[in-house]
């Protein structure tokens, strides 16, 4: 029966695209479900709001931050500060969807999970209890008004983010961010991208403080160098800044003055294999588990050689890093090797009864406590007789290191990365001005350090 | 013990109603109706298996698969509008007194495969008036009113389709008409009828007959160039009606990105892609949903309100419950003897997984999106009756086998 024969065959191909059908489903659930679900047209996303208010956003002092304001039929979503944290708490539009913290902490916001009696005919959502200082962080936005970068400031022992503004920002205000929505991702400034945690930066001399790190381990301490203005290798050539010769010159001493040709050699020396290790015990590549989906710091090359290693080690080549990280870098050595975890939520809150605590953690331990002395040491020296000088605060030892980042663009990149009191540190901060082309010294260290004296004055 | 084979799954069925219809109860504010309807439809699939059992009436899980399948459908119905549940229910009411009747006739009559002139006239007549009398809903101008009743001509179209295209294909009917070659006719007619299709802008349908006709000379037909002939004209027909016809230019454009325009052109799919997408692996449960954003989530859709309140597990469920109804109608197919019965039930068979394939694999964006309807699980009147039909005569055909093996036994 040759019909029949032909019939199975038919019936195989039938089962084989039933078969895709099934396959197609599963690989859809697994893969593109999430992306397709929180597409801001899927209106499923709003509906919780018919029934909840959404949670409230406070400062560590119970300032209102962001709230939910309903009159009658119309909900809206109001930022008292309006710009100043357009890039921590983001936006929640019923058109471009949400963004970071209105995002990532959206089911809290929404009370998800809340299953208590609710009164009336509304629930109300859970509050969110940041551990950022308004007071800070509108004294930081005005120490960076009118340019482009971003300020981190966080509590090196615990990993508390004080105060994070990134520059240029916009209106998160729904009605306003919808009407000007088209200028806003059109603007060549990217005002959407958060720098603080989202920007990529070459660190400069500031990563100086890593290369200095591994030099120590490697008993490189106290060497001396012979500083002739530049580091040459072969078709690398890298000039110290400002075109300075320092002559006979101690590790320790290049790090104050920030001399290249000292830490380009350190890095060609020590090797590709250990600068890439000390960057990556330091959180390079890695991710650093904020609170906020963050951007890896990273080093990419698909083979690193040793004249590779020599520009890392002054922070420049294939290595990239967030503002948020380098304050990280910066707080590890203010708090005896502990690197600890960035967090801005500090807790969840339903009427004040504490539903979720952050608690601190250690997010790596790149190096003993001997050699984070050493370093705040070295940075300490910076403020005091180098070229961090004008982050120095009176009557305060202040700890730091400055970079001038070479980029794509003609304007350097300007640096500060530091932290205070340097033998009981509070607070540690970073600063970077977007192709200011200034050098760090001169236009970041001093807002690095007008924001820890008004932090420390209290 | 060999009773308890088919009773098992008449258990299962009984649990799914009883279970299901408690849900929606309760979802829908412990609205009465809901149990009356769900008591309904519980007693009219007995009263259909019953009769189907005690009168011997051949295969016993067909009917089985396919009411699994219309509980589905009646409990997604009742929990997104109670009055379209209880108006599917009388049409599973009229489809199963048209499933006996198709099956009755089926049964004695015993020269079907003698009338395809009869098929083909029947066919264009009801296209001519479907064109004259027709209106048009969501672009496809292919529903008729009788009185307060609309219907779809062209579900019943395919059903009079496989029937001529058996009439060739089981030696029938060799003569020429009009001294053209009855295989040339069968290219003919496919045409003409294509043809029609798409003055009505029926694309769904016209994919459904176009693969049946070429599985169908897969099985068949001899003249191996015949095969090829007719892929390459759809292959040419694809690509002239992808440059010029701006409809078919729009399908396949939302199919490869459906985002770029989600508002407007891509907003059905979108929307269908977020009802999967939020249900999950487990779905939201009945009731807890929003499938009323999705459009025509009653008919063409109602694949993604499954998937989203009963989840993709549960989708995959209705995926394979369609499975098994083919498989159970191919070996129908397989095991007839007489050649006419054994093309209409292979013709009839591709017909609903055809079908199936086209609008799940439409509403996941697995392949580009034509509105047909999913058979047994869709409202609709037509489509039920029609579905009601085409399984009464498989029904049949497998009863007809179960007679000739009774008559050789006595003799």
């Amino acid at each position: 029966m040759n019909s029949n024969r032909k019939i199975i065959r038919v019936l195989i191909v039938v089962s084989a695209l039933f078969l895709a059908l099934l396959t197609y489903l599963l690989y859809f659930n697994m893969f593109e479900a999430e992306s397709v679900a929180t597409n801001p047209y899927n209106r499923r996303q709003w509906d919780d709001e018919k029934y909840v208010t959404r949670g409230t956003i406070y400062d560590q002092d119970g300032i209102v931050l962001a709230e939910t304001v309903e009159d009658g039929v119309s909900i809206k979503r109001e930022y008292p500060y309006g710009r100043l944290y357009s890039h921590v708490i983001g936006y929640c539009s019923r058109v471009y969807g949400k963004s970071l913290l209105e995002r990532e902490f959206d089911s809290e916001l929404l009370g998800k999970g809340d299953i208590g009696i609710f009164q009336g005919d509304k629930k109300k959502g859970f509050d969110l209890n940041l551990t950022i200082k308004n007071s800070l962080q509108k004294y930081a936005y005005e120490q960076l008004r009118g340019k482009r970068g971003a300020i981190v400031a966080l509590e090196p022992k615990t990993g508390k983010i004080l105060a994070m503004v990134s520059l240029p920002d916009f209106e998160p205000q729904a009605e306003s961010l919808e009407k000007n929505w088209n200028s806003i991702v059109e603007d060549e400034s990217a005002p959407l991208v958060a720098r603080a945690f989202s920007g990529l930066y070459p660190p400069g001399s500031t990563y100086k403080i890593v290369t200095a790190a591994v030099a120590f381990e490697n008993g490189l301490s106290g060497q001396v160098f012979e500083d002739t203005g530049g580091f040459l290798k072969g078709e690398l050539k890298v000039e110290n800044f400002g075109n300075k010769k320092y002559g006979e010159i101690s590790l320790e001493r290049g790090f104050e003055v920030s001399s290249n040709q000292v830490f380009c050699t350190v890095g060609y020396e020590l090797g590709s294999e250990k600068l890439l290790e000390i960057s990556e015990r330091f959180g390079v590549n890695k991710d650093i588990n904020f609170d906020i989906d963050a951007s890896n710091s990273r080093i990419e090359y698909k083979k690193m050689t040793d004249e590779d290693s020599a520009l890392v080690a002054i922070g420049q080549g294939q290595l990239l890093v967030t503002p948020i990280h380098m304050a990280m870098i910066c707080a590890s050595v203010a708090n005896n090797g502990n690197m600890m975890t960035p967090y801005v939520v500090d807790s969840v809150t339903k009427n004040e009864t504490v539903i979720q605590k952050a608690r601190p953690k250690i997010f790596a331990q790149p190096i003993s406590a001997e050699c984070a002395d050493y370093l705040k040491e070295l940075m300490v020296n910076v403020v005091k007789n180098g070229t961090g000088s004008r982050a120095a605060i009176y009557g305060i030892d202040v700890a730091g290191k400055t970079g001038t980042a070479e980029n794509e663009s003609e304007k350097d990149h300007a640096w500060f990365v530091g932290f205070a009191p340097a033998d009981e540190p509070e607070i540690a901060v970073a600063v970077v001005l977007e192709n200011s082309g200034t050098s760090g010294g001169d236009s970041a260290a001093p807002i690095a350090g007008n924001i820890m004296r008004k932090y420390l004055e209290k | 013990m060999k009773r308890a084979n088919y009773r098992l799954p008449a258990y299962l069925l009984v649990l799914m109603n009883v279970l299901g219809f408690l849900l929606v109860f309760m979802a829908n504010d412990y609205q009465l109706n809901v149990l009356y309807v769900g008591l309904g439809m519980m007693c009219l699939f007995l009263l259909i298996y019953s009769i189907l059992v005690l009168c011997r009436m051949g295969d016993k899980y067909l009917v089985l698969i396919a009411s699994m399948l219309m509980t589905i459908g009646v409990l997604m119905l009742c929990r997104l509008n109670i009055v379209t549940g209880a108006r599917q229910i009388v049409w599973i009411g009229i489809g199963g007194i048209v499933f006996f009747a198709t099956y009755t006739i089926y049964y004695n009559i015993r020269f079907w495969h003698r009338m395809w002139f009869l098929y083909v006239a029947l066919g264009i007549a009801l296209f001519v008036i479907t064109l004259v009398f027709g209106k048009t809903v969501n672009g496809s101008r292919n529903w008729i009113d009788i009185g307060p009743i609309a219907f779809q001509p062209s579900e019943i179209i395919k059903i009079l389709y496989v029937m001529f295209l058996s009439c060739h294909y089981s030696k029938s009917w060799e003569k020429p008409f009009l001294r053209v070659n009855p295989m040339y006719m069968t290219g003919i007619v496919t045409y003409v009828y294509i043809l029609f299709l798409m003055l009505q802008r029926d694309w769904g349908t016209i994919l459904v007959v176009f693969s049946i006709f070429i599985f169908m000379i897969y099985i068949y037909e001899e003249t191996k160039w015949f095969l090829w002939a007719n892929i390459a004209a759809a292959v040419i027909v694809a690509l002239i009606g992808y440059k010029f016809l701006y409809h078919i230019q729009v399908r396949v454009g939302v199919w490869l990105d459906p985002w770029a325009d989600v508002s407007n052109k891509g907003y059905q799919i979108a929307q269908s892609l977020f009802a999967i997408a939020s249900g999950g692996y487990f779905g939201k449960g009945l009731g807890n949903g929003s499938p009323d954003y999705i459009p025509e989530v009653h008919t063409d859709f109602i694949f993604s309100a499954i998937c989203e309140e009963m989840g993709v597990f549960g989708g995959a469920a209705v995926i394979i419950l369609f499975f098994l109804l083919f498989y159970r109608c191919f070996k129908v197919t397989l095991n007839t003897e007489n050649q006419y019965n054994k093309a209409v039930g292979a013709g009839l068979t591709l017909m609903f997984a055809l079908q199936t394939f086209i609008i799940i694999g439409g509403v996941t964006k697995f392949i580009p999106l034509t509105g047909i309807t999913l058979p047994f699980v869709s409202y609709g009147g037509t489509s039920i009756v029609v579905s009601f039909a085409s399984l009464g005569i498989i029904q049949a055909i497998s009863a007809i086998e179960d007679r000739k093996g009774a008559e050789a036994l006595e003799q």
